[in-house]
């Protein structure tokens, strides 16, 4: 019984306009969504390949490594965040490296070209999110409520068909019919992904897979709730509406004002105070050292190299403390900072998830690493290479950098320094989140969007239970 | 008989329980959009007032005039309220001293990415989203569906020109759909009011417009289900298409359009850029210390075979003339420096400027991009916001540079420090006399630049001009569409 419904509902739906027209649209859509994500990705890696470049270049010529002042590092671009932006146009992707110091990160992609802004980009998440789930509203709508004005519930019932064999049918049909052919174009995306040469780790590939099989549940749990709330009306038009009002506020309403609301609820030590604080005492410390150096008299020796070689060792301890003094406030500040916005973060989230579809955006963030850690792990890895770099200096000039002062001798010597050699220079190295990393978080969300089924399933089961057939 | 049409479609659309679910929908979103809009002006608000007080408690704590350093801010605007625009992806405030550049960082999305997540939800997102689906949903069976119903054939048994008909159709959907949302939209102006927020008259000016823009295009996709509706002859169709039109119109094409000039035309980043004005600024200061080099060696060869108190006497003499020397190789240094600056950045801006109006012309292509364009232009939220704001604050820089640079110099020295090495006298040091405050209070504040509504409205009227084709294109269609439509 139940494999003659659901092959019912598989020709029913297969041979439809609506379908042939939708599915169309959809595959469009998502062939455009991995196009439009490769050729994204392709500039941004051209950009991110001049950037380091002129990094370099504005080194060359230089002859003692600790006159290095502005080496800058880059958050570089990854595929899956061509797919799935999540934040990563919101965050700095540039950090000016001083081997000790704060590292902020400037120049995000939104604030730096505010035109991408406005309009913002076509990602799959975006298609997945808007799209697919219309595309589910559009054939759950009118299968309870559509087949009683047809006529051909009446006609079905008449064999002895239990109710809950007819749902169940319903929706494995539809399910099948709808999400197998999406694999489709998926796939061709995926491979056009290789073919137009954006390189994916296998671990990436992993990802990529658990995030369309996000999407998947994701257009699963609106199939769900468009069959339940076609089975609570005899009127399909009135079931459309209803749906098209859930589909507003799941997908576009509730997502946002739960995290404005519940995210403004927390405060927050704002970054204004903070940098206020930290300027405040920087400038206390630099008077207090400005009195240090007033009293520094060298030892009594008739040779000026090593008087200023004596004042450059004075001059780097008495930054070296500083700057420790200095780390040590900052880094408290800082972390009173995260530890409010993580509170701030689970309280905006949890109350969002009330979405299926902000649990999906969730997901498919975490997973393609663009999610709101994505700053913090930069800033990790920002400050993981601000020691090497550091390191590098303090072996190739015995001083840590920005602590000594460049010395111009006007002895009249000879021989020219040799300039540096900038590909000595260690390579910031920033790698995504493996999937082990990934998948405790997006296990959270994925498992929410099969409990949103389950429980859209029943409320399904309860409608058909005590619908009118006739 | 138009009035009696215009009457009957108008019972029809208000008495249907379609429109009180969507009115009441549409109420609520309104209203909450302006609620939440409010809330989070007056968190800019506060954030900006509190931002300027910091940044003039640290003007006053700071010991020398020497490499003075403030931070301007950006001034929250009330139309950010129905508009934010990339107000929260643009900078909100610039470091103000003599050896960086303006550069707007900080925005809010940049300090708490958790608000770019989900983003923002406005006024004008409900009306360029919400309203022209409801405007669909209602209108998408405007003409088929009657024919479905019959009610047509019966309508045309009476000699009703198609005209009339059709004329009678637009009107009375319009005016069913656009007047009973006045009502939210008026709660919404009180709403503002009520919350005390500083309207001034050239505000309410470009709220005007902004309201108009927004007829505009609602009124756009209530013609555009009616052309629908009227090409198609089962309301099932037409829906379809008239879904499909609301997908691609609303949410594919501002964005495809945008970033095919991403593509198409690239501009360099910003970090390339900088690290090129570093590479100039590297060689002009090494420049600078070969000349101070050779102005150091005239001036010991000046001085060679003088005894102790004559060289003291000579340099003391000396001491003002070679300060200005030193003072104006550095200035000329700064001066090539910012210029190179300038022409570097002009011609990013330029670049930039070029790809913006290549991803614009693209965007237009639907309605729901100019209606944006035209409603951040009004609300000065636009790409515009970036560029006005860092003009001003260099302009502003200028004149604090200036400003430092005087005090330096009334209150004598040069503040920093001064080392000396020297083979015969030795090794010495000396550092700025410290003051206890600086005094301040002579200091130009920083102005905001003004949002005037001719400058914006003129900014917005080729995008509010496009709208009203667009919606005229889409009358003129449905017109002519039933003139050949088979009303049995």
């Amino acid at each position: 019984m139940l494999k003659l419904v659901i092959e019912k509902e598989l020709r029913d739906i297969l041979t439809s306009t609506k379908f042939t027209v939708s599915f169309g649209a959809c595959a469009a859509l998502i062939l455009l969504a991995f196009f439009m994500g490769a050729a994204g990705y392709k500039a941004d890696v051209a950009r991110y390949d001049a950037a380091r470049r002129e990094n370099l270049k504005q080194m060359e010529g230089l002859t003692d490594w600790i006159m290095v002042r502005n080496n800058r590092i880059f958050l570089p671009p990854r595929p899956l965040a061509s797919l799935v932006a999540g934040v990563s146009n919101d965050i700095g992707r540039t950090t000016e490296v001083h081997g000790r110091g704060e590292l902020p990160q400037d120049d995000t992609r939104y604030g730096e070209e505010p035109v991408f802004a406005m309009f913002r980009f076509l990602d799959l998440e975006f298609i997945f999110q808007t799209v697919l789930s219309l595309f589910a509203i559009l054939f759950a709508y009118d299968a309870i409520s559509g087949e009683k004005e047809r006529g051909t519930m009446r006609l079905s019932f008449a064999n002895p068909l239990p109710r809950h064999t007819f749902l169940a049918g319903k929706l494995i049909g539809s399910f099948i019919a709808l999400a197998v052919p999406l694999l489709v174009p998926i796939l061709i995306g995926c491979a056009a992904l290789s073919l137009l040469g954006v390189p994916l780790s296998a671990d990436e590939w992993a990802r990529l897979a658990l995030i369309v099989a996000a999407g998947i549940l994701y257009f699963g749990a609106f199939l769900t709730i468009g069959i339940a709330v076609s089975a609570m009306t005899a009127r399909s038009s009135n079931a459309f509406l209803a749906l098209l009002v859930f589909w507003i506020f799941a997908v576009l309403i509730l997502p946002r004002s739960a995290i404005l609301i519940a995210g403004r609820a927390i405060d927050v030590p704002s970054v204004d105070d903070i940098n206020a604080k930290k300027f405040r005492y920087s400038e206390q410390l630099f008077t207090e050292d400005r009195l240090k150096m007033s009293g520094f008299t060298p030892a009594k020796t008739a040779d000026m190299r090593k008087m200023v070689e004596e004042f450059q060792m004075f001059m780097g301890q008495i930054a070296d403390e500083r700057q420790k003094k200095m780390d040590e406030f900052s880094t408290r500040l800082n972390e009173e900072r995260a530890n409010r916005q993580a509170v701030q973060s689970a309280a905006a989230l949890g109350i969002a998830r009330v979405s299926p579809s902000a649990s999906f955006s969730l997901a498919a963030a975490t997973l393609a690493g663009t999610s709101v850690s994505m700053k913090d792990r930069y800033l990790e890895a920002a400050q993981g290479y601000q020691q090497t770099f550091g390191k590098f200096i303090l072996d190739k000039t015995g001083m840590n950098p920005g602590g000594g002062m460049v010395f111009r001798m006007r002895t009249g010597d000879a021989e020219k320094p040799k300039p540096i050699d900038t590909h000595e220079l260690p390579a910031f190295v920033f790698t995504p989140p493996v999937l082990a990393d990934v998948l405790p978080p997006a296990l959270t969300d994925l498992a929410l969007l099969v409990l949103y089924i389950m429980v859209f399933f029943a409320v399904a089961h309860a409608a058909f239970r005590r619908y009118d057939l006739r | 008989m138009l009035r009696t049409l215009i009457l009957k479609e108008l019972r029809a659309i208000l008495a249907s329980p379609k429109f009180a679910a969507t009115f009441g929908v549409c109420s609520i979103l309104i209203l909450l959009s302006v609620f939440i809009g409010i809330r989070e002006y007056r968190t800019t608000e506060s954030q900006y007032g509190e931002g300027i007080e910091l940044a003039a408690q640290n003007l006053r704590t700071q010991p020398s005039w020497m490499g003075l350093t403030t931070t301007t801010y950006r001034a929250p605007d009330p139309m950010q309220i129905f508009i934010p625009g990339v107000n929260n992806d643009v900078g909100r405030l610039s470091g103000i001293n003599g050896f960086e550049d303006v550069k707007l960082k900080n925005s809010i999305y940049a300090d708490d990415p958790i608000f770019a997540l989900f983003r923002s939800i406005d006024f004008s997102f409900i009306v360029q989203v919400v309203l022209s689906l409801f405007a669909i949903l209602f209108t998408y069976d405007a003409i088929n569906g009657e024919r479905e119903g019959g009610t047509l054939q019966l309508t045309f048994s009476n000699p009703v020109p198609r005209s009339t008909y059709i004329l009678a159709k637009l009107a009375g959907s319009w005016l069913g759909l656009v007047v009973p949302l006045l009502v939210p939209v008026l709660l919404a102006v009180l709403l503002v009011m009520l919350y005390g927020i500083p309207f001034a008259s050239g505000d309410w000016a470009r709220f005007g417009f902004f309201l108009l823009v927004s007829l505009l295009f609602f009124t756009f996709f209530i013609a555009l289900g009616v052309l629908i509706s009227a090409l198609t002859q089962r309301p099932a169709t037409s829906f379809l298409l008239s879904l499909a039109a609301w997908v691609t119109l609303v949410l594919i094409i501002p964005r495809l359009g945008v970033m095919a000039a991403g593509v198409a035309d690239p501009v360099p980043s910003v970090a390339e850029t900088e690290a090129e004005i570093d590479a100039f600024s590297k060689d002009r200061w090494d420049q600078q210390m070969k000349e101070m080099e050779a102005r150091w060696q005239t001036r010991q060869e000046a001085m060679k075979g003088m005894t102790k108190e004559e060289r003291g006497a000579y340099e003391q003499e000396k001491e003002k003339e070679w300060s200005a020397d030193d003072e104006a190789g550095r200035m000329s240094v700064q001066k090539d420096i910012d210029g190179f600056a300038v022409r570097v950045n002009e011609d990013q801006r330029n670049r930039k400027s070029h790809q913006e109006h290549l991803a614009f012309a693209l965007a237009r292509v639907s309605p729901a991009s100019a209606y944006q364009l035209a409603s951040m232009s009004l609300a000065g939220t636009g790409v515009s916001l970036k560029s006005r704001y860092e003009d001003a604050m260099r302009e502003y820089r200028t004149a604090f540079t200036r400003y430092v640079d005087r005090k330096q110099k009334e209150t004598g020295g040069q503040g920093g420090f001064r080392i000396t090495v020297d083979s015969q006298t030795g090794f010495h040091f000396s550092a700025p006399r410290e003051r206890g405050t600086l005094d301040v209070s002579d200091l130009p504040a920083f102005l905001a630049p003004v949002t005037r509504f001719d400058e914006t409205a003129s900014g917005a009227l080729i995008d509010a001009g496009l709208l009203a084709v667009f919606s005229i294109m889409a009358f003129a269609g449905a017109f002519l569409a039933f003139l050949r439509y088979d009303v049995r």
